[in-house]
């Protein structure tokens, strides 16, 4: 299946005020082991927007994803984060899948003796209970299965196999894209997902992402390189160094940055400060 | 001799000289000296204490003071092998009820020239003499470093031995079909002790899958089996315990394993059952180039009790290992692993990978792990994990994140840990009922 995947998504019209706001994190501090990670960060995503988070190793990347995800290793020592009209600092892992947000994982995890498919059904049928809906039928689901995997092109064997397990990094990383898109979750956190991978699973996983672009559906790219950006083209580029958003702009931005280095940032950072 | 006998306050002991005029009709002519020899043998140790090195960890006190009686038939229908979870799978099966052959729940149709598969006495005279050259020639450590010479089990069984059965696949023969050893526990009174015992012939180039079920229909019981295999030169076996007697059981089973050249043995024991279950399984790797697969899956609830031992001996070069035993425990359960790999001086080139890994669900739970690997050679791979803890966080989180609750993703690894073992076994019927029943039994 070809797809082309030079779509310029920036034609989708963001309408002002009008679109709700999916996140917004206000002046979020998180440490682990007494180590501040996060000092002040601050981010506004409407749905139908594609946000990238870009910046160097040890900037905050991953941990920002983590905690938007919940997981329990990172204190959060102030701030907020307002998801789709909910406190999500409240909400256990698994409540925020149910309400709708989705992390692809930077390193998706093994889980010998869980079937992909098992796990996969156990997750819809989760969440569904979760909104008082009723279970997916076996039929239903399979069929639902089907057609998501051949979208992103899963060889179906990949079904039967447990979780990730002797996965090569591109086939981990595009079993997490369609469970994002078997899942459809409102809100999409892509944790370095590029990472790994070669050109061919790139453009592979970059449609599938592309695929689930939606005016309801919100998209936060996290990415050290600008490569992954060629595909899933964002409508904002943030710059997250030491734990703070020091600069924001359009795609252009990421360019730039791919230009330059992320050196330059820093040097503007201190000749400001 | 007979003074000995007359004194003792063994229930084994005491059934025995009660027992055998019905073995001498049930068994070969050549048993009898076995069993003469067997009971003086077990006689001299008894029945163990914690005392003793090789039960350290296990008390078997329970087979002093429940009283046993020996495993006389019992009527089993073939409607009842339904609640068991092996009970109606497609199989060539062989059963035993509380250890006597049950013709009316065993498989008859005529076998492939070459292959044979019965007790040993419908045997035919061919095969009967391969018996004799072979029966309680495998079941031995005499001799082997390190051992403490503690048989007393294998004693037992021998000292009973009667209606043994035998798994024949002779040079070149390959059986497809799944061989089902079915033993029954059926008692409505008293405990009930039986001591199967099995002896599997591959030839050279031989084929078999072989499965040994364990259960009880009612009551409990005391179930002591011997199987004795001997793998020629690239013969190929896959041999599946399944352990699942009564809570209020004890079970004590020894597997000898003989290989030659470039023959794969792999062994599943599955245990979820009994109030103690006891296995040792020991291979002796008697060839180049020979693959040696020991998985193993238990679970503990309640106070149950499951100790493995196992032994591998790398008497030769060039041959690989591969040992996997998971258990899970929970409630009081108490778990044993000890797991020895003796590697020759000749045998260069051994690649050995031990792995033993518990879950503990409650902080009452306890298991006891002992690697004991020995190396003689200096040209080796040989590593060993041990590892007993709660489950991966990592693996939690990210079924979490997926919207599964915590406590269904606790449930889920659980059932994980140990069904990955189960999905070794490479016959799907039996693979996919193990699976449920592990999946009912962490319920």
């Amino acid at each position: 299946m070809k797809v082309d995947i030079n779509v310029n998504y920036t034609m989708i019209p963001i309408v002002g005020n009008k679109v709700p706001l999916m996140l917004t994190i206000s002046n979020l501090h998180a440490s682990i082991e007494e180590k501040e990670i996060l000092r002040g960060v601050n981010l506004m995503v409407k749905a139908g927007e594609v946000h990238a988070i870009m910046g160097p190793n040890g900037s905050g990347k991953s941990t920002l994803a983590s905690i938007l995800a919940g997981k329990s290793d990172y204190e959060v020592t102030s701030g907020s984060v307002d998801f789709d009209g909910k406190d999500l600092l409240e909400l256990d892992p698994e409540e925020r899948a149910a309400e709708g947000l989705f992390l692809a994982f930077q390193y998706p995890v093994e889980i010998p003796g869980v079937t992909n498919t098992y796990f996969l059904r156990s997750a819809v049928n989760s969440i569904r209970k979760y909104r008082g809906e009723e279970d997916i039928s076996a039929k239903e689901f399979m069929v639902l299965v089907k057609e998501k995997a051949s979208k992103m092109e899963l060889d179906p064997s990949m079904l039967t196999r447990s979780v990730n397990e002797g996965f090569s990094g591109g086939e981990k990383k595009r079993n997490e894209i369609f469970q994002m898109a078997v899942l459809e979750p409102k809100m999409c956190v892509l944790d370095e997902t590029d990472s790994g991978l070669d050109i061919d699973a790139l453009k592979v996983v970059a449609n599938g992402v592309n695929a689930l672009r939606s005016p309801e559906r919100a998209t936060l790219v996290i990415t050290h390189y600008q490569r992954l950006l060629d595909y899933i083209v964002p409508d904002f580029v943030h710059v997250l160094v030491d734990g703070r958003i020091v600069r924001s702009g359009g795609k252009e931005l990421a360019l730039e940055l791919e230009a330059k280095g992320y050196d330059f940032i820093k040097e503007e950072i201190a000749a400001k400060a | 001799m007979n003074s000995l006998l007359d004194t003792t306050t063994d229930p084994f002991v005491d059934g025995y000289a009660a027992i055998k005029p019905l073995l001498e009709i049930e068994g070969l002519p050549f048993f009898s000296p076995l069993r003469e020899q067997a009971i003086r043998t077990y006689q001299e140790f008894g029945i163990p204490t914690r005392r003793d090195e090789e039960f350290k960890y296990t008390s078997l006190r329970a087979l002093q003071e429940k009283k046993y009686k020996f495993g006389f038939g019992a009527n089993v229908d073939r409607e009842d092998l339904e609640v068991f979870t092996l009970g109606l799978i497609e199989a060539f099966t062989v059963s035993f009820v509380n250890g006597q052959y049950a013709p009316e729940l065993s498989t008859h149709i005529e076998l492939p020239e070459g292959i044979y598969v019965g007790i040993a006495s419908d045997a035919p005279a061919d095969i009967q003499d391969e018996i004799q050259a072979q029966l309680g020639k495998i079941a031995t450590l005499q001799g082997r470093l390190g051992t403490t010479n503690d048989e007393r089990f294998v004693a037992l069984n021998t000292a009973y031995l009667g209606e043994v059965a035998v798994v024949y696949v002779g040079k070149g023969k390959s059986f497809e079909t799944p061989i089902h050893l079915q033993y029954i526990v059926s008692d409505k009174s008293n405990g009930t002790y039986s001591t199967p015992r099995v002896l599997i012939l591959l030839g050279e180039n031989a084929e078999a899958r072989v499965i040994e079920s364990f259960g009880t229909l009612c009551g409990f019981g005391f179930t002591c089996p011997v199987s004795e295999v001997r793998l020629a030169a690239s013969a190929r076996l896959e041999h599946t315990r399944y352990q699942d007697e009564s809570l209020d059981s004890i079970h004590v089973s020894n597997t000898y394993v003989h290989q030659e050249t470039k023959s794969v043995y792999t062994s599943n024991n599955i245990n979820f059952g009994c109030e103690v279950a006891r296995n040792d399984i020991n291979a002796f790797v008697d060839g180049e180039y020979c693959e040696t697969w020991l998985n193993s899956a238990n679970v503990g609830l309640g106070d149950q009790v499951i100790d493995n031992h196992t032994r591998i001996d790398h008497a030769k070069p060039n041959c690989q290992s591969f040992e996997v035993y998971k258990t899970i425990l929970k409630d009081k359960a108490e778990g044993v692993f000890n797991g020895k790999i003796f590697v020759y001086e000749d045998a260069q080139k051994t690649d050995a990978k031990q792995t033993n890994q518990a879950i503990l669900l409650s902080p009452t739970a306890t298991m006891n792990t002992k690697p004991q690997l020995e190396i003689f050679a200096d040209d080796v791979k040989c590593t060993h994990g041990a590892t007993i803890g709660q489950l991966a966080s990592d693996a939690l989180f990210y079924l979490r994140a997926r919207g599964i609750e915590k406590s269904r993703a606790e449930a889920l690894l659980v059932y994980a840990f140990a069904a990955e073992v189960l999905e070794k076994i490479q016959i799907d019927a039996v693979r996919d009922a193990l699976e449920a029943r592990l999946f009912e039994k962490l319920a």
